[in-house]
């Protein structure tokens, strides 16, 4: 009864933030549009006054569309993760659900001077698992990893595959040998059993730590 | 030479306006429409050769409003603007008989671009 409660919860919240995304996408139309149409008229030289004020409109102009483009990719990465939760399950693309996330853990990241890397891997297959687990594990274990990390050393985020499963490898670049030893990630472990994954420690340097999410059979959620 | 004539159909007045402002700047001959039904009505009564029709609207679907289009006249090309998270309602729309979609907020040169291209096939027509 709880578990369905808060799966109805998470629903309603990705439904409330897609309409968010969605009515914040019709804005920054008319915002696009109307800066749009200041540029069509400097440029038409209709309103006529000096070199350095057209120059200055005109740097304006673009700075505004510049932010609109930022704006709107991050936006279609927000409605995307938003409608992850639509469904308890479903299947997806890895590569798109972990660009749509990292969009906004890289705030994170720059806040901490960490550098975010995200390489995504080709012909990763999509899973069928519950996406807004995923969401929050990956949450989970970007923090924990930017916890081990001290500033101008960087998260690698790398996706690859094994036989049918995805894996996310979160490397963290500049950490001493034998410190990921100490880190705990039990609190996770509980989430990533629901998702059927494992969480691993390795890695070359011994600085990653590897998360593989299975692809479920229909009947299996 | 003949002038493009082309309908907007949103839902959000002050983006259709702006956005027909800009397009008559370039000399298209542009009307709008904030509704479905407003949108059928112009449809029928004085053709456009295009429509931008934005998906989401309140009173009907712009899906229903593409078929709508269609029924009336074949030959007029649709280009949806969908401020969805994925590309699949766009798709869809063309699977409906849409020349092309674009994403919300619309790159203007994206969208001149696929104007031409679809004013190309309705000249064919």
């Amino acid at each position: 009864m709880e578990n369905s409660i808060r799966q109805e919860q998470i629903e309603s919240f990705g439904r409330l933030m897609a309409g968010f995304s969605h009515d914040m996408k019709n804005h920054l139309g008319i915002i696009r549009e109307s800066n749009g149409l200041m540029g069509d008229i400097i440029e038409m030289n209709v309103l006529g006054g000096n070199e350095t004020t057209i120059d200055r409109l005109k740097k304006a102009i673009a700075s505004i569309e510049s932010r609109v483009c930022i704006t709107a990719i991050m936006l279609q990465h927000l409605s995307g993760l938003a409608h992850r939760s639509d469904t308890p399950c479903s299947s997806f693309p890895v590569n798109d659900l972990l660009t749509e996330e990292c969009t906004f853990l890289e705030r994170f990241a720059r806040l901490k001077q960490v550098k975010q890397v995200l390489e995504p891997g080709e012909d990763i297959p999509s899973v069928y698992n519950d996406p807004s687990l995923l969401q929050h594990i990956i949450y989970r274990a970007y923090l924990l990893c930017l916890e081990q990390l001290d500033p101008n050393q960087s998260l690698v985020i790398i996706t690859g595959r094994n036989g049918k499963n995805a894996t996310i490898t979160f490397r963290l670049n500049g950490i001493s040998q034998g410190s990921l030893e100490k880190v705990s990630f039990n609190n996770l472990l509980p989430a990533i059993e629901k998702l059927e994954g494992t969480l691993k420690k390795g890695g070359e340097n011994h600085n990653d730590i590897t998360l593989t999410i299975p692809s479920l059979s229909v009947t299996e959620k | 030479m003949t002038k493009i004539k082309l309908l907007i159909v949103d839902d959000e007045i002050e983006f259709a306006s702006t956005l027909a402002e800009r397009m008559e700047l370039r000399g298209i001959e542009t009307q709008i429409a904030n509704n479905g039904q407003e949108a059928l009505e112009k449809v029928y009564f004085s053709p456009p050769d295009l429509v931008i029709l934005d998906l989401k609207m309140p009173d009907m679907d712009g899906l229903e409003v593409l078929q709508g289009i269609k029924a009336l006249h074949p030959s007029i090309e649709v280009i949806m603007l969908t401020g969805h998270g994925s590309t699949a309602s766009g798709i869809e729309g063309m699977e409906k008989g849409a020349f092309d979609y674009l994403m919300k907020p619309v790159d203007l040169n994206d969208l001149l671009e696929k104007l031409k291209l679809a004013y190309e096939k309705h000249s064919k027509a």
